[in-house]
Formats: C-alpha cells, structure tokens, sequence
C-alpha cells in the first residue's frame, strides 16, 4: 500500500522538498548537539536521528516525484526503482519499534485542524487510531504532550517531554517533537515516543523491596537475635531449652527465606507486568498439574480435592505457563490453608466466557446473600473488544472474611485480623503474586466471601485464539481425519 | 463519522469537540497530579495545580459561548443539538472535575506541612489512580464515540465506591488510635470524598455520551451486588447533597 500524504501531494511539494531536506539536517544537528552535551542518551539520539533522516529522505522523495506518478502511485510498475527505494524507507518507518506520529496543522487555534497524517505500527497499536486522518486530539490528549507539539509546529523548536499514562499497566513515556519543515502555513511536526517504563520500574521497584524487605524481615531477625541472646546467657546449659529455640529459630529462618523468595518474585513479575506474554498454555492440565503436585499435603490436611475441568485442549490460554503455575498454586494452597479436616476443596476451569460472564456471581451463593458476605473485584482488564476468557475458580470450605476485608486481599502484608493461618503461616504476599501475574496477563481477579461460608477466588485469563489450520495440507487427509478434531 | 451535509457545520462541531478533548486531557492531568502530590508530598506540583485551574474554568467559558453561540445561529436539531448540548455538559462535567483536583492539591498543601501517614497516603494513591483510569476511559470512550467502552465505565464505578469505604473505615481506626492524626485523617477523608465525587463525574461523562449519540439515557440502576451494604456505607450522608 503506497502512503499517501495529504499535505505533501499539494501542488507547492516542489517547493517543499528543500524545506524537507533543510528540516532533516536541521533536526538531525540538534539531536547530535542533544546527545554531545549529554542531554540524550546514545541509543535514543542514534534512533531518533536515524528516524528523522529517513523521514526527510523519505519526504524529498516524495515531493520530487512527479505529480503525474504520483496519481498513479497505486501502480507500482510505474516507477520502479524509485518505488523500491520509497518503500524501504516506508517500511522503515513503518516498523521502527517505538510509535511514530507525523502531525500537521494549519491555524494555530484550529484544533480541528491539528491532524496526524502518518502514525506507524507501533503508534496505531498503541494510540488506536488509523494510519493518516486521525485528529491528534483524539490521539493524544495530554496537555504537555500538546503544547510540545505546538512548540513545533508554530515555533519550529525541538522538544522533549516525560509523562506517565495510567490504566491498569502504568506506563512511562518519554516524547521528542521535532519540526519537520520551517514553512509557517502548513507545517509538519515528528512526533517519536519511547517507552521508558522500564527503567523508571526498577526505580520504584528497588525502593518498594528496600521498603517492604527491610520492615518485614526486622520481626523474624529481631526474634532471632533474642534467642541468641538467650542461648549465650542462661539457657546456655540447658539442653531442653537449646533444643526448642534452635527450633524456634530454624522456623523463623525459613520464614526469613521464603519472604526473600516471594518478595524477589514479586518484583520479578512486577518488572515484565507491561509486557503481555506470547506463550500458550492449556489450562485444564496446568491445573491438573499443580493438584497433583498438592495432592500430598491435601491428604495429610484430610481435604477432598475437587476438580471440574473440560477437556484437554478446550482451555487454551495465551500465557506464560510457569506464572499460570504459580497463580493456581497459589490460590489453591491459601485454599487448603484455611481448609478444616474433612472439607471439600473445588477447582473449576471454565472456557470461551466473555468478560461479564467470567467475573459473573450466582447471586444466590450463600456468600452473597449473608449479611457480612460480599464479592469484589480485585483486578479488571482495560479493554475487552469481544475477548473471550478462560476462567480458575477455587472454592474453599473455611472460615471465610467479612466483606471489609475482600478490597484489600491483594495488597502486600495486608492480614485479615482475628485469623490463623496455620502452623505454615504465610509470608503475606501470595495475592499480591497472584495479582501482579494475572494484571500481566491482560486477565481479571475477583473474590467472593463471608464469615462462615468459605471464599471463592476466580482468575480469568484471555483465550488464545484458535491456530489457523493449515488448509491445502487438510483437503490431503481422509474426510473423517479432517473432522475429527472438532 | 460520515461527512456533515452542511461543511461548515461539521467543521464547527469538530471543532468543539476537538476543544472539549483538549479541556479533557488537562483535567485528566489535574487529576492525576493532584493524586501524585498528595502521594509524594510535592508542594510545587499542588501550587501548579491550583493555578491551572483558571485556565479550565476559561475553556469551559469559551466552550459555552461557543455551542449557546452555534445554538443561536445555526438551530441545530437532533444529532447536531445533542453534539453542541453535550459539548456543554461535558464542560461543566469537566470544570467540576477540576474543581475535586484543585480541591485535593490545596488539601495536599496542608497535608505536607505535617506528619507522613504513608500507609494511609498510599490508599489515597490506590483510589486516585483507580479513579484516574476510570476518567481516562470515559473521555476515551467519549473521544472516539465508543458506547460500549463507556458503558463499561459506567458500570464499573461500584469499585470506586468500595474504595471509599475501605479508606474511610481505616481513616477511622487511625483516628481512634491516634487523635494526633485528627486534623490530617479528616483532610484525607475529604481528599477520599473528591476523589470518589471525580469517580462520579467519570460516570456521568459515560452518560453524555450516550445522550449525545443515542438521545436516551441509560436505562436501569447500575448493578449494585450489596444492596444491604448501602444502609451502613459512610457515602451515605452526604449521598444527596452536593449534586
């Protein structure tokens, strides 16, 4: 598909091709002069340069070509060696890894006016928008973003901006704005994003494990320290004593342990969450997996596993198969933490819901219809635009929560007062893991729950969608081979 | 969109949409700073705040003369009117919202000449940036006409409202354990209330949006799964009063 260019396919082009050139040596020299005096990194500034310089290129191609080819641009045996040219360097931009946006605009105060004439891939799956037409306010609304943007167009000045987007997945973006052509009645202006999430994560993340590891762990470290304490003074004699703290304390080492474990995970998981997994996994065997794994310690609790899955193959999800693991164990073994002797334990896998029916409750649950009972979500996914989902539901037999507490389960540390959970008590962080891996997954997470009436824990993940068979291959095979897998 | 018989015409509406988005995007940044300047006790960015606010209320001015101005000229009718109606409903929506914002920002001002309540602040930061995404969503579903991603916004404001709960009874457990912390937990709880009225303001942009393109309301209650939990919730009093 030839590009087309609304502003650039006037009959001033000719004119224009110098602006273009004089705007790209331009842009590129400030972009150098950025990174030599330090204000950029390398790497951007090489990117950027390199995506202004073919930009300009590409522009002076475009408006050297005659009016005549370019009427007939449809064509690609017109001009064929330019043709090839020009569509190298479209297809650069096209598929340059960060979102690349070409603005341009007539009146300063014509916001109608204001539009995108080029968005590249990345840009239209990002912003959701059409590749030339859409109006730039419909793209981007944030009000530095805009007068960055203006800066450029009206004032030919160069510009860089930070902001950060909300939604379910923060994301960190940095934006340079480059004026393309100095001509003041319709300008054009590069708008180039980079994702800097990454970076400003390990940021935070560092200062929230120094935060979350340094308080947590000073309970079992200072316990430790006591019963050194004890064991060099008095207790130094005593054999019965000697051995019950050294007990004591080998718990509270472990306990120590575990937390660095789930808090190193956690960050882990919170690192990649703005990334969406591209692997497969089927849910109904994940989940068959991790039962059996548990099955052992389900049987020393005297708690019946029940499991309800489709078959093999019916539950595909898109995801990372080793945090699905994680998910369901987890939820699973908090399930069989609060199990008395003797309960049932439910684990059901469900397929091809959409989003309303995957966080649907039975209104006629006995958690919902107690007067302390309730359901919350916990996790929603932005958008769904039709997906269907495959959901796990855990449904235990235990005590239960009164609805107050449901809101804030997924938080770090966060303790449902008055309850125990165990001899294996937790480190306070599984939710939170659970959370952080289905919010990666583009799923949703929700509870449902009242004192005396268990609780129930519901992921839903997207489903993958079916692979394209491999048609010319199928009309080969025998007719009831063909059918057989439906 | 197909093209407006009237050129002109069309233009002009675009073009007082394309304002509304613009006034859209600087209160979503209001908002999401002020959530910011309440989390990181910023005093620069509260006072920045408070000062664009005059520039909200001047484009929610500007878009009122311009529709009352397009009504009176061009009589508008059906489509054409619910577009210029709703272009100045959602500027009042919108100058509201900046008011919460400008609200929460001076509220933060005071909050940081005194003791941090960190645990606290960071449900005031959970909430406000809940409620951020939800405004977010509406003015992108009202940005692109999208009924359905609207609707979802709508919908979903019980989640908002679960939070206000939640803060407002650890707001409580403070104040009895502490009165030192009275005077900064009762900011907070109104910082809670602003942001939970802005949760509203988002539903109602959901709204608006639905009149401007359908002309009906959206019909029934949004789905509430603990009717019994409205009697005891703390919003309660002040349900009715400040519409």
């Amino acid at each position: 598909m030839p590009m087309r260019l609304p502003t650039l396919s006037d009959p001033a082009a000719g004119h224009r091709s110098s602006g273009a050139a004089w705007a790209t040596a331009g842009a590129v020299s400030i972009l150098a002069g950025l990174a030599v005096l330090g204000r950029l990194d390398m790497a951007t500034a090489c990117l950027a340069a390199a995506a202004t310089t073919g930009l300009g290129v590409w522009a002076a191609w475009r408006t050297r070509t005659p009016a005549p080819s370019q009427t007939a641009g449809d064509d690609p045996s017109a001009a064929p060696a330019q043709g090839a040219t020009q569509t190298a360097f479209e297809d650069a931009l096209e598929n340059l890894p960060d979102p690349l946006l070409i603005a341009s605009a007539g009146e300063p105060d014509d916001l109608a006016g204001k539009r995108l004439v080029f968005a590249n891939a990345a840009a239209r799956a990002l912003l959701r928008i059409p590749r030339d037409g859409a109006l730039l306010l419909s793209a981007i609304r944030r009000p530095e973003v805009l007068e960055a943007v203006d800066e450029a167009l009206f004032g030919g000045v160069s510009g860089t901006v930070s902001f950060e987007t909300g939604g379910a997945q923060d994301r960190f973006w940095r934006i340079w704005t480059t004026p393309l052509s100095g001509r003041a009645d319709s300008s054009l202006c590069l708008i180039l994003m980079r994702d800097e999430t990454d970076a400003r994560r390990n940021e935070r993340m560092r200062a929230d494990f120094l935060a979350n590891a340094s308080h947590e762990l000073r309970t079992p470290l200072a316990s430790l320290t006591g019963f050194i304490e004890t064991l060099r003074g008095h207790a130094r004699d005593d054999e019965g004593a000697r051995e019950r703290f050294l007990g004591i304390m080998a718990v509270q080492a472990d306990r120590m342990a575990r937390l660095v474990d789930d808090l190193m995970s956690l960050s882990r998981i919170e690192l990649n969450e703005h990334i969406p997994p591209d692997g497969r996994c089927d849910l109904s065997v994940t989940v068959t997996d991790v039962l059996d794994a548990l099955g052992p310690i389900a049987t020393t609790k005297q708690v019946r596993l029940r499991p309800d899955l489709p078959a093999p193959g019916k539950a595909e999800i898109v995801a990372d198969r080793d945090q699905v693991i994680q998910v369901v164990q987890n939820l699973v073994d908090n399930a069989l933490k609060y199990s008395p002797p003797g309960a049932d334990l439910k684990v059901i896998v469900r397929s091809s819901l959409k989003k309303d029916a995957a966080s649907a409750s039975d209104l006629a649950s006995p958690r919902l219809t107690s007067p302390d009972g309730g359901r919350q979500s916990l996790l929603s996914p932005d958008r769904t635009d039709g997906e269907l989902y495959c959901m796990v539901r855990v449904v235990d037999q235990g005590p239960g929560m009164a609805k107050r507490h449901l809101l804030r389960l997924a938080e770090r540390f966060y303790r449902v007062e008055g309850q125990k959970s165990g001899e294996r008590s937790g480190t306070g962080l599984g939710l939170a893991i659970v959370k952080h891996i289905v919010n990666r997954h583009r799923g949703g997470l929700w509870v449902e729950s009242a004192p005396g009436a268990g609780a129930q824990f519901t992921a839903y993940f997207p489903q993958a969608k079916p692979v394209p068979q491999a048609q010319p291959d199928l009309g080969r095979l025998e007719p009831d081979i063909v059918t057989k897998p439906s | 969109m197909s093209e407006h018989t009237l050129k002109f015409f069309g233009d002009e509406l675009t073009q007082l949409k394309a304002e509304v988005t613009r006034m859209g995007g600087l209160v979503e940044a209001q908002v999401e700073d002020a959530v910011e300047c309440v989390a990181r006790r910023d005093v620069d960015l509260a006072q920045t705040i408070v000062g664009r606010d005059l520039k909200i209320d001047e484009m929610q001015r500007e878009i009122e003369r311009k529709a009352i101005r397009m009504i009176a000229l061009r009589q508008p009718v059906a489509q054409d009117l619910r577009r210029t109606v709703a272009a100045m409903k959602m500027a009042w929506n919108l100058e509201r919202t900046g008011d919460q914002a400008k609200s929460i920002a001076k509220r933060s001002l005071i909050l940081a000449t005194s003791e941090p309540l960190t645990p606290l602040t960071r449900a005031v930061e959970r909430m406000g940036k809940l409620v951020a995404s939800r405004l977010k969503e509406s003015l992108d579903a009202y940005t692109i006409a999208d009924l359905e991603r609207g609707f979802a916004v709508w919908n979903a404001d019980e989640e908002v409202d679960e939070h206000y709960d939640s803060l407002f009874r650890e707001l409580l457990t403070y104040m009895m354990g502490d009165p030192r912390t009275i005077s900064s937990c009762a900011h907070l709880l109104f910082i809670g209330k602003n942001l939970e009225r802005i949760g509203d303001h988002a539903t109602n942009i959901a709204e608006i949006l639905q009149y401007e393109v359908t002309g009906e309301e959206i019909a029934g209650d949004r789905p509430r799964w603990s009717s019994h939990m409205a009697a005891e919730s703390p919003a309660d009093p002040t349900a009715g009063d400040d519409q």
